[in-house]
Order: structure tokens, then C-alpha cells, then sequence
């Protein structure tokens, strides 16, 4: 039906922006089993000496499990507010509610370089820059509305009649949050409790801005250590943020499907 | 409204005493298997030995405490209180913006290296005047504009074969080459992409194959300009999808019915009916591409700054807060109203936040 023209040109173009997007994956997860001492490609032999050699890396392994304390705290942070702002954007009605959805979108709005410029300063005003946790704290603000989005999604597919039928066989205020409302909408703060902990484990700039020589996160040291010289252990490394995603698109298709992005309101 | 009865155990065990034929210890028995309960001794003085499990206990409790810090008559404010703890943490970047606002207005004092104490409008006037900063700003702009373009090119087909293909394999394919990179970040993206146009990168083999000299690749602003492309394209193909999943198939086929080949089909069909989607789209693309800093100082190598470099610049390298906070907040004010645009357009639902059904 869809004339040949058309098809070799928009499938030359998808083939394209296909090769641009995961071109890179792929030299850098090949790259880091090349067994040059330079980055080479395609990979020279096969050896897994560079994982052994970044597992050994002190730096790179306390940069790590800084990482994923930034993360957890990220997620601590983020599920319980994001899940009852969900809950509140979508099954109460609250006044001036177009003004605070801006409100809450103002972490996508605020450029990303002025968020952290402005939390770096606050944080330094409260003294407790240098600390871990406030990192984790400042990328739970600016990726929150991911969350809210996911929650209150998934709150508007649960039928308010659930919740009163709950109550009226008996439970109380409490019981029917945590028996009723809260399993339905589940999904939508696993969906959103994911997409936090993923994002805090790559973000950079605002981590940049917020850590120090003794606070660096992951990506900030990868970043540092391509400033320096480019070796196949940072390849390495990056595998390991491959890994991350790939194991995040796998559980995001199974809980929401991919499609789900594809809808139209 | 419903009638508040206190929670299961009292139903319960106002069920159990209710003088039903049966005796109480059996009803109870019942009761306690239905409900998979911890064991009841069945003597007949049951009810007054019959001792709560642990969970109704707990859920008794925090059903009182419940009682005790939110009275049912506090509810009109429900929401409120839930969406109170997502407003305070937004008040830290809000807060944080006071501050920058408040740096921006003091200059730096040279001998003490620290803010000056008066306020002055001087930093802004620094930067109007700067030759440095208006070709920062050009850059930027023009970055932006280029980067909206290639991307809007490239998402558009992507977006639309991958609405359209009736292969469901296919489709997966698409989305999870789309997501896998929006998961990996922009350090280990850049990595990827600095292996791949080094000098002695793939690039440069595969020119070589060709019989093209090895060139440099990097560190240039087409570089820059391809790194954000590749950063921003599946941003754009999922704010563009929902467009097109919303443009009937039908419309396309009565244009090619009537007559138009695919060009005119796609110029006065789809494209007008994607517009807002289109529009969307160029639009969040270009703030984050005009707001970007990992790829100017990654791809750029430095001779590429972009406002986000500048401003880090400011804040770690010379130490000129002041002047630092004045660049920022003048990016914010621009990223702001490009967005305020998009929200008048679109509404705030535009992100989908707290659709109602």
C-alpha cells in the first residue's frame, strides 16, 4: 500500500538513527573485552582482564557503591512523595490544580544546569554539601515528576468504587489505602520507583555539580577519567551502565509493556 | 459516605456474638478459617479469651492513629496533605533558585573573593556586554536550532514506521533501541561516541576503507551537534508517537484514494495533523539541547562551550559566583518561557501528570 519510494526512504532513515543509537552500546561493550592497551575496534582477541581490573579499581568500586547510595536514597525519597502526589493529582479534587501541576513540573522545566547550580548553593548555605544523601535528595526533586506521571497514571485505571466498596464492608481509612488503593496502583510505583533508580544512576550533570573529589558518583568518575585518557577499563565500566539498562527495559516491558509509551491520550 | 464500623475485628466478633442458630464458639470457627486466622480454642467462654492476631491489632492501631491525627472531618484536605511532601521537595529547587537569584544581584569582590554585600545589577550588564558570552550564546542558539532540525528528520520516520508497521517483532525492536540509550546515560553515551569518532576510531576505518584520509572527527561543532542528536532523538520519537498513533490510517489512504502520491499524502496529511506534536517535540529537544553541558565538554573538547559550560566555568574555574548565578538564571528564564509556550499550547497535561479519567 505505502508506495516503494516511501518505504526505502523512511526505512533508510530509521536504519540510520538504529546505527546512531546503538552503535555506541556496541563498540563500548565490545571495546571493553579488546586485549590492546588502547581502545580498539574491532576488539583485538578476548580477555576479561579489564573486569577484573575495574573490580580491583578501588576508585571505581566505592564510586560505584556511592552510585547505589545515591540511588536508594533517590528512591527512598521518591516513592512514598511521588506515590501520594500521584495519588492526590488524580483521585482527590484539589483546588488551583493546573497551578500546582506547573509547580510540579518545574524540575523538567528548570534547565538541569539550573537546578544543580541552585541546589548546590542552597545545600551550601545549609551546610551540608560534601554529605552523600543530599545528592540522592536533589535527584529525587528533579526526576519527580517521572514518578507522579507513572503513579498517577496508573491510579486513574483504578476504579474508585473499589475504595468504597472497602469501606463499606468494614475497613477503615487505613486499611482500605493499604488493601485496596495501594496494590492498584502498584504497578505504577514500581514503573516509577524503577525509572528513579535508574536515572539516579546515570544522571551526571547535577551529580557533577553536587559531589566532590570525595563524593564522586559513578558516571562523574567515568566522565573524570575520559578527561584524563581513554582506556579500555572505563569500556568496562560502562558495560556495567549497558547491563543496568538493559536489565531496566527488560522489567519495564514486563510490567507496563513498551507499547504503553506508544498510546495517544 | 459510609458508616465507619472500626475496622475488622470488631465486625468480626460482632458477627461471632450475633444469636445465630449455631453456638458462638463454632461461628467463630468458621469465621477464623475463612479468614486463615491464627488458632481459637474452642471452650465457650470463647469470646472473652479470643485474642486479636497481631495484623488486625496493627491495622486497629494505625486505623486510630489515623482517627487521632486526621479526624474524617479534616478530609476535604486529603489531597492536600498527600501532595504536601512532593510540594516541599519541589520547594528545595524553588528555594534554590531564590538563592541564585540573590548571588546573581551581588558582584565578587576581588580582594576577598567573596560576594559583595550591595546589591548591584552588574553581572547582568557584564553579560549583555560580553563579546565572550554572546558567542557562547549564538552557539547555543544555533546548536539548538540545528539539533532540533536533524532530530525532528530523523524521529519523524522513526516514529512513524514504528506506529505503522504491523510487525509487533518490529515495533519491540524500535522501542527497546530507543530506550536502551535513555537508560545508559549521557557519560557512557558520549563514550561510546568519542571511541567511535576518534582519529583512530571506526569512523576513520571505515573512511579508510573508502580510501578517505583519517580526518578529525572530534572536537569540532558538528560533533557536538551529532552528540546531541543522538541524545535527544529518543525524546523526540516518544513525544511524537502519541501524535501519530492518533492520526487514523484511513486519512492517508483517502489521500493516496484521491489521488495524491505519498509526498503530497504525507505533506497535507499527516504533517499538518502531527503538528502539535511536531511542535512539542522541536521544542523540548531544543531546551535541552541549548541547555546541554555533557556533550560541548565531552565531544567539544573545550572549544565549544555552551551556555551550561560557561556557567560551570564561572562557578568552579574562576569562582565568580555572582556572575555565574546571573548567566543561570537568565538560562532559566529562557528555558522557562520556551516551556511556558509549550504549556500554553498544550496544556499542563501535556506530561501527562494526574490525567483524571
Amino acid at each position: 500500500m505505502t508506495a516503494r519510494s516511501q518505504r526505502i526512504l523512511f526505512w533508510a532513515l530509521v536504519w540510520f538513527s538504529v546505527l546512531i543509537l546503538s552503535v555506541p552500546t556496541i563498540i563500548v561493550v565490545g571495546a571493553s573485552f579488546t586485549n590492546a592497551n588502547m581502545i580498539s575496534f574491532p576488539p583485538e582477541g578476548f580477555t576479561l582482564k579489564w573486569y577484573e581490573k575495574i573490580a580491583l579499581a578501588r576508585d571505581l568500586r566505592q564510586a560505584f557503591i556511592r552510585s547505589l547510595i545515591v540511588s536508594t536514597v533517590c528512591l527512598v525519597v521518591s516513592v512514598p512523595v511521588g506515590t501520594l502526589a500521584g495519588l492526590a493529582l488524580s483521585r482527590f479534587k484539589l483546588r488551583f490544580v493546573n497551578a500546582i501541576q506547573i509547580y510540579l513540573l518545574l524540575p523538567f522545566t528548570v534547565p538541569l544546569i539550573g537546578s544543580g547550580i541552585g541546589m548546590m548553593l542552597i545545600f551550601g548555605e545549609w551546610r551540608i554539601l560534601g554529605s552523600l544523601w543530599p545528592v540522592g535528595v536533589a535527584l529525587a526533586v528533579i526526576n519527580l515528576p517521572f514518578i507522579i506521571w507513572s503513579v498517577s497514571s496508573s491510579a486513574s485505571a483504578l476504579d474508585g468504587d473499589l475504595e468504597l466498596a472497602a469501606s463499606s464492608c468494614g475497613a477503615g481509612r487505613f486499611e482500605t489505602f493499604w488493601f485496596v488503593t495501594l496494590p492498584g496502583v502498584m504497578p505504577g510505583v514500581i514503573t516509577g520507583g524503577l525509572l528513579m533508580f535508574v536515572l539516579a544512576m546515570s544522571e551526571f550533570l547535577v551529580s557533577l555539580l553536587l559531589t566532590d573529589a570525595r563524593t564522586v558518583t559513578l558516571p562523574v568518575q567515568i566522565y573524570n577519567n575520559i578527561r584524563s585518557i581513554i582506556t579500555p577499563d572505563l569500556a568496562a565500566v560502562s558495560s556495567v551502565f549497558v547491563v543496568i539498562a538493559l536489565l531496566a527495559v527488560w522489567v519495564l516491558d514486563r510490567l507496563v509493556g513498551l507499547e504503553i509509551f506508544l498510546k495517544s491520550k | 459516605m459510609h458508616v465507619r464500623t472500626g475496622g475488622f475485628p470488631v465486625l468480626i466478633m460482632a458477627v461471632a456474638c450475633l444469636p445465630a442458630g449455631t453456638g458462638p464458639g463454632q461461628t467463630l470457627s468458621t469465621r477464623h478459617r475463612n479468614a486463615a486466622m491464627p488458632e481459637i480454642p474452642s471452650k465457650d467462654d470463647t469470646h472473652t479469651t479470643f485474642r486479636y492476631p497481631l495484623r488486625w491489632r496493627i491495622m486497629d492501631a494505625l486505623n486510630g492513629g489515623l482517627d487521632r491525627f486526621w479526624p474524617a472531618r479534616m478530609s476535604p484536605y486529603t489531597g492536600w496533605a498527600l501532595i504536601m511532601p512532593a510540594l516541599l521537595l519541589v520547594g528545595v529547587l524553588v528555594l534554590g533558585l531564590f538563592e541564585m537569584a540573590d548571588n546573581s544581584l551581588h558582584t565578587l569582590d576581588r580582594a576577598t573573593f567573596r560576594l559583595s554585600e550591595a546589591y548591584t545589577l552588574e553581572n547582568y550588564q557584564t553579560v549583555m556586554e560580553s563579546a565572550t558570552y554572546g558567542r557562547v550564546i549564538t552557539r547555543s542558539v544555533f546548536a539548538a536550532g540545528l539539533t532540533v532540525f536533524f532530530t525532528l528528520l530523523l524521529a519523524l520516520p522513526y516514529a512513524y514506521i514504528m506506529v505503522r508497521t504491523t510487525s509487533s517483532a518490529v515495533r519491540k525492536a524500535l522501542l527497546v533501541t530507543l530506550f536502551l540509550p535513555f537508560f545508559i546515560g549521557q557519560v557512557v553515551r558520549a563514550y561510546g561516541l568519542l571511541i567511535i569518532l576518534g582519529t583512530t576510531g571506526v569512523a576513520n576505518n571505515a573512511l579508510g576503507l573508502v580510501g578517505i584520509e583519517p580526518m578529525r572527527l572530534l572536537f569540532n561543532f558538528p560533533a557536538v551537534v551529532f552528540g546531541l542528536v543522538q541524545y535527544m532523538l529518543p525524546f523526540a520519537v516518544l513525544m511524537l508517537a502519541p501524535a501519530l498513533t492518533a492520526i487514523p490510517r484511513e486519512t492517508e489512504t483517502a489521500a493516496s484514494s484521491l489521488g495524491a502520491n505519498w509526498v503530497q499524502g504525507f505533506r497535507h496529511v499527516v504533517l499538518p495533523m502531527a503538528k502539535p506534536g511536531l511542535i512539542g517535540a522541536g521544542l523540548v529537544v531544543g531546551t535541552l539541547a541549548l541547555t546541554d553541558f555533557a556533550m560541548p565538554a565531552m565531544l567539544g573538547g573545550g572549544s565549544q562551550d555552551f551556555i551550561a559550560n560557561a556557567i560551570y566555568d564561572q562557578f568552579f574555574r574562576t569562582a565568580d559566583q555572582g556572575l555565574g548565578a546571573a548567566l543561570a538564571l537568565l538560562l532559566v528564564v529562557l528555558g522557562s518561557v520556551i516551556v511556558g509556550i509549550v504549556i500554553s499550547i498544550f496544556g499542563a497535561g501535556t506530561l501527562g501528570m494526574g490525567n483524571r479519567k
